[in-house]
Parts: C-alpha cells; structure tokens; sequence
C-alpha cells in the first residue's frame, strides 16, 4: 500500500503555555503506533502530559531529545502512514468499514 | 468527556464510569491543586485503565466542584465523605481506589474508615512523612518547602482559588498522617518517582504495611504523575484479580 509521510506538530496543551520539555518517548523510529496510543510524555511549568499518537503508522522521526524543549506548533514526530488508512484507527480493511457505518450500528459480532 | 454533578453536602462533578466497561470499579482520587481531568485524562492514566470502569470526582476545593473557604471543610473525614457519598451515587459496593498525593492519602483514608468498600489500593506519590513539614501555612506565596511549590503551581492554575487551596492545605495540615491505623487486608501498591521528595520513606511505609513499592527513574512529585512505568504497574495490579469477587 502506498504510504506518505506526515508530520505531528507539538499541539497547544492550553493554559497559555508556548512550549513544553519532552520527558520521555514512548516510541522508537521503526515502531508501529496505533492512533491514540501512547506517543510522548511531556512536561510544561505546570502539569506533566501524556500525548497519545493521532495517526496509525510506523514512526519515522522524532524531532526532539528527551530533556529538550519544543515550541507548540513546532514539529514532533514524522509518522509513515498509509494513505488510504490515514486516520483510521488499525486494521479495518477498506472494503467493510463504510459498509458497517452505512448499514448498522449494532458490533460486527451481532452480524 | 462526560461530566455530571453530585448535589453533595458540597457539589461535587464527577465522570462516571464508562456503561460497557466490565470488572470492578475504579475510583481515581486526584492529587491537591489538580483535578480529574489534569491528574488523570491528561498525564494518559484513563488511557492506560482504559478496559476498567474508571471513574471520580473533582475533590471539593479543586475544578469544578464546591470550593468552601473554611479550612473545617477539608478534614480527611469530610474527603473520605465525599468519595463514600459518590461511590453511594453510583450504586458501587466495592472499588480499586488510585490516588495520586493527596488522593493517596485520602485513598488510605478511605480503606480505613470504610475497609468493606476497597478492594484494592494503589497509592501514588506519597510516603509517610508530614507532607507539610517546614511549610509556613500563613505565608504560601513565599514558603520555601516542597509543599510551598505544590501550592503555588496549584494557585496559578486557570479555575484554581488560592483562598480555597489555603483552606484545604491548613485542613490537611491540621490532621496529620498516621501509619497507624492501617488498613486491614486490602492489597496495596505503592508508586513515586524517584526524586519525589513528597514521596519520602515510601519503601518504610511499604514494608510497615507488606504493601510492593516501585519508582519511576527521574521522575519527582510533578513529571512522576504521567510515567508509563508507573500506570502500567497500576494497570497490572488492578487487572491481577479483576472481575475476581473481593476477599475481604
């Protein structure tokens, strides 16, 4: 399938903050990620966070050492995602997902 | 995230547990200055219990619940009131209760006063020494203990009352933790980060109470909150005898 990469900028964590310190990755490059899955634990003058990932993907770079501060709106992470899964939390295949979504709302499991 | 409100003695909101989550309840009891939503969405804790009925409540003084003034509306009993009148609410006989610094504290509370309601305890960021030890409760904005930082980061928060959290941290301060009593055969862990200095004495408390002790590498009072190490023991714990009926 083919893939392309997007890059995950550090989101604003409100509370008026501009930037936060990355604590600790919870990834690798190489390593899959499932959308809303642990990416990076993040530390601002106020509270400590946990970041979950917003793309399914192989994770290509990360854009900040542990320790090191990153501006909000500044780059994070690269992900390789898959084009047509983009978005789309695993492995559902293509085909079957909008049918489901169109047909009813009751788990697969009841078909 | 859903939110509703307890009309309690004092208002409390809370998120209830999620209607198709199996297994035993879990109570998560946030630490002071915090609330449900800093302490436990945003550091991933929900996240990582995601296949347990989480739920709890912004502790009087803190988000969006009542913030009475008088530091006679934080003694641990009246805490320990609040979570025995949600869990009430929620029609929960018996719960895991998570609680992070103060939450542990009131969580250890708990297991005290009500033992046929907890199952079984984590307690995070906590040890046995006074917690308030060398503050100046009548001059927060300029003490120098660890506390001292605690509340200032608490007051500067958005929908933080610095009149209320004075109040809560003189009520706190003014009932002292005791090792004894302990609570009586409720399965305990216990979790801080290394450089928790609130978390002092962590490992006697565990021995005096044959509770496990672990320690996020790095990690002190604020950044130990958000620890994958530490959620992920958590998660172990509580999912080792889930669904299992209590043994008390």
């Amino acid at each position: 399938m083919a893939t392309n990469e997007t890059t995950f900028h550090l989101p604003d964590l409100g509370e008026g903050l501009v930037e936060a310190t990355v604590l600790e990755w919870l990834v690798r490059p190489g390593e899959r990620v499932e959308r809303n899955g642990p990416l990076v634990e993040v530390e601002t003058t106020k509270s400590a966070a946990e970041i979950p990932s917003p793309h399914a993907g192989v994770v290509a770079r990360l854009h900040a050492e542990e320790g090191e501060a990153v501006a909000v709106g500044a780059p994070l992470v690269t992900f390789e995602v898959e084009e047509e899964a983009a978005g789309i939390v695993g492995t559902v295949p293509a085909e079957e997902a909008p049918k489901r979504r169109r047909v009813r709302l009751t788990p697969p499991e009841d078909e | 995230m859903t939110r509703h409100t307890l009309q309690a003695e004092v208002p409390l909101r809370y998120a209830p547990p999620a209607p198709d989550a199996a297994g035993v309840p879990v109570l998560l009891v946030h630490g002071f200055g915090s609330d449900y939503e800093l302490n436990w969405e945003r550091t991933g804790w929900t996240r990582a219990l995601a296949d347990l009925p989480v739920f709890g409540c912004d502790l009087r003084g803190h988000g969006g619940s009542g913030k009475p003034h008088d530091p006679a509306a934080y003694t641990p009993g009246a805490f320990v009131g609040d979570l025995v009148a949600l869990l009430d609410a929620l029609d929960i006989e018996c719960a895991d209760v998570v609680g992070y610094s103060l939450g542990a504290r009131l969580a250890w509370e708990l297991a005290v006063q009500r033992p046929q309601r907890v199952r079984r305890a984590v307690l995070a960021g906590f040890g046995p020494r006074d917690a308030f030890a060398g503050t100046d409760l009548d001059d927060l904005e300029a003490d120098g203990s660890p506390f001292g930082q605690v509340y200032r980061t608490a007051a500067a928060l958005p929908g933080g009352d610095p009149e209320a959290l004075a109040a809560c941290a003189r009520g706190q301060a003014a009932h002292p933790f005791s090792v004894e009593p302990a609570p009586a055969g409720i399965p305990t862990l216990l979790l801080a980060g290394e450089r928790d200095e609130l978390a002092e004495g962590m490992e006697d408390l565990a021995q005096a109470v044959g509770a496990t002790a672990l320690r996020a590498p790095g990690r002190d009072h604020a950044t130990a909150v958000a620890a994958r190490r530490l959620k992920n023991a958590a998660a172990d714990f509580l999912a080792a005898e889930a669904g299992a009926p209590s043994r008390l």
